[in-house]
């Protein structure tokens, strides 16, 4: 069994204030790369792809993922502001070069939070989905795979044939640390780098993003001397007594 | 001379920062006062790569040269405040695994270097004697051959990580009258009939760093356990002695620099007389000394490493980057307590317990004394 993981490279969630946000795999793309590793080592599956659309800049979390222990990458080099239309329909045309067995990604991205390209990708190439999933068990002799699904009323257990789309919640599993080792190994395994042109896909974005603004700042506040003093200036400047 | 890191040079020791600062930060104050090993730390560093680094693959390492090595363990020290298991790190890296690399028959490497790399084995050595330290080859310890066996008798002394140890490196006379030409090593596995591990030696400072004392009572290990050939004990002591001067403080050069880090931070907070102390000249002074001192020992280590590397003789070198290394670690911990006024002095601020994890430093793996009687014979006095 192949299964491609798509990923996404978004800065680093956890990145302190002010500091310079790295970037890193988004996490539930790293939950969907660690499950993939887990089925492979348990014998079920025997190639993992990883897959990611960016400039040259995102090579740095493919190596992450081939450190993580995926077996070889591919990069669509694209350096535009994709939508998760975009995204989805560039993702058919891989999967219909790679033809894997299961399609296994995070159930969103932690920077735009669209949550829709899963959904998507299930819906171009009419394959059954299993969405925001928490366990995975393959039945059947890996023709059908049986999903737990975190749903707000509860844990929902499906069945869908294969091939299929599965994307990951946060509690599927917790991801791996990259070791030294997986980093050495990371060094000697192939990235390969296709445009769309390549690909013979032609997309172009649907949705423009206008703008991006950040929730405004609290700004310090000031120490009183009195009480007196708190009255007067919540009656004159706040003018909320 | 190129003083530059290679990119995958910095993609290693990028990844050690961030697996020391997040996977090796836990609460230090109770485990050094309760003398707690962190077994699960030590694991973690195994299969994270860090006791491999300088073994070559086909035993499970990294096949790191000496440099990438040194560096890699200043950033465990770095980000790492366990300077007790950087220690037993350490010192299972440098006196277990290397003669072992160096020495080892095939069998043996085979059998025990996978283990001692991924942290499901711990090792250790055992020289000392409660009566001979310094002058390590005037040794007791006696191993006598019978049959496809030797018997081991005698005892050992400050054996770090004797109490947690799968298998001990211990040097032993096989003949007394030949002296140092006499002294054979053994790989002494936990279990062995005779074999008694289980007195620990509380210390001052690396609390969490195991330490026994271990006895040997007509305590037998088998022929194929001997480590190169008999009498070459002394030779293969000295061999890989000289990797452990030079490179078992590499983690404390990673140390002084988060502590000069600590107290450039603190000298800018902390305000007296209206103003930030590290504006008052004395105390500027004492953190330009600690930087000094930092600088010329990372750069000791980097040379020795970079030395060894190209199979250079080091004898010189490593004994120089002990003695820098050591002496400055202890006085930047002094110096950091003098910072820090009274709150340095408190176990809270977690300063103190770094000078006590520094002392040791000026004795093991050769005191200072020693150290300096090396460098003097080697500039011919
Ligand atoms: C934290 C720690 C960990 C250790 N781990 C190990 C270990 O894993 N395995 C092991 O075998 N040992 C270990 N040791 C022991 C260490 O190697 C010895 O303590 C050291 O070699 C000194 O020996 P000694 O303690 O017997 O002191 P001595 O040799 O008795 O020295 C006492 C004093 O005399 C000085 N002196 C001695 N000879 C000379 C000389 N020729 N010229 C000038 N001055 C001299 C010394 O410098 C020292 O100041 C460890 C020690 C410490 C503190």
């Amino acid at each position: 069994m192949k299964i491609l993981v798509p990923f996404k490279s978004v800065p680093d969630p956890y990145a302190g204030a002010g500091a310079a946000a790295k970037s890193v795999i988004n996490p539930f793309d790293e939950i969907a790369i660690e499950e993939a590793l887990r089925i492979r080592e348990r014998g079920e599956a025997t190639e993992i792809v990883g897959v990611t659309i960016g400039a040259p800049a995102v090579d740095e979390q493919i190596r992450s993922a081939l450190a993580m222990g995926v077996d070889r990458a591919i990069r669509i080099d694209d350096s535009r502001a994709l939508d998760p239309y975009a995204i989805s329909r560039i993702l058919r045309t891989l999967v219909e070069r790679e033809a894997p067995q299961v399609v296994l990604m995070g159930k969103q991205a932690v920077d735009d939070d669209s949550n829709q390209v899963g959904q998507m990708l299930a819906g171009l190439l009419g394959w059954p989905q299993a969405t925001f999933v928490s366990k995975i068990e393959f039945l059947d002799n890996k023709t059908r795979a049986q999903c737990s699904r975190e749903t707000d009323g509860g844990i929902e257990v499906i069945a869908i044939s294969l091939p299929a789309i599965i994307t990951t919640d946060l509690r599927l599993n917790e991801p791996r640390y990259v070791s030294l080792p997986g980093l050495m190994k990371a060094r000697k395994k192939p990235i390969e780098v296709i445009n769309c042109e390549q690909l013979g896909v032609n997309v172009h974005p649907l949705t423009t993003t206008l703008s991006v603004a950040s929730p405004p700042r609290r700004t310090a506040g000031t120490r009183l001397e009195s009480v007196e003093e708190l009255v007067t200036r919540l009656k004159q400047e706040a003018k909320v007594l | 001379m190129d003083f530059a890191w290679s990119d995958q040079q910095r993609e290693l020791l990028d990844a050690v920062d961030r697996f020391a600062s997040e996977q090796l930060r836990y609460d230090m104050i109770e485990n050094d006062r309760n003398a707690v090993f962190n077994h699960d730390a030590w694991k973690k560093c195994g299969g994270f790569g860090i006791q491999g680094l300088p073994v070559s693959e086909e035993y499970g390492g990294l096949a790191q040269d000496p440099i990438t090595t040194v560096a890699a363990l200043e950033r465990l020290g770095y980000g790492c405040k366990d300077n007790g298991l950087n220690f037993s790190i350490n010192a299972h890296m440098w006196t277990a695994i290397i003669p072992l690399v160096y020495n080892g028959s095939e069998a043996q490497k085979k059998k025990y270097l996978p283990g001692l790399c991924d942290g499901s084995l711990i090792g250790g050595n055992a020289m000392s004697e409660p009566n001979s330290g310094s002058d390590a080859f005037s040794l007791a310890t006696t191993a006598v051959r019978k049959g496809a066996k030797y018997i081991l008798n005698g005892s050992k002394i400050f054996v770090t990580n004797g109490p947690i140890a799968d298998v001990l490196l211990v040097f032993a006379s096989t003949d007394k009258a030949k002296g140092a030409a006499g002294i054979s090593a053994f790989l002494v596995e936990k279990g062995s009939p005779g074999l008694d591990l289980s007195h620990k030696i509380e210390k001052m400072g690396v609390r969490t760093s195991p330490m026994g004392e271990v006895f040997f009572e007509d305590c037998e290990v088998p022929e194929e356990n001997r480590l190169g050939k008999e009498g070459a004990g002394s030779w293969m002591f000295t061999r890989s002695m000289t990797w452990e001067r030079g490179c078992i403080l590499a983690a404390s050069v990673g140390t002084m620099q988060r502590l000069l880090e600590t107290c450039i931070r603190y000298a800018n907070e902390r305000k007296q007389n209206g103003q930030s102390i590290g504006k008052f000249q004395q105390v500027a002074t004492k953190i330009v000394d600690m930087k000094m001192r930092v600088e010329s020992s990372r750069h000791m280590l980097y040379h020795c490493a970079w030395a060894a590397g190209r199979r250079k003789a080091v004898y010189l070198e490593a004994a120089m980057a002990k003695l820098q290394i050591s002496e400055s670690w202890v006085r930047c911990c002094e110096d950091a307590i003098q910072i820090h006024g009274g709150y340095g002095y408190m176990t809270e601020y977690e300063i103190e317990r770094e000078l006590r994890d520094a002392i040791g430093s000026k004795l093991y793996s050769g005191t200072s004394e020693v150290q300096r009687n090396i460098i003097a014979s080697m500039l011919g006095l």
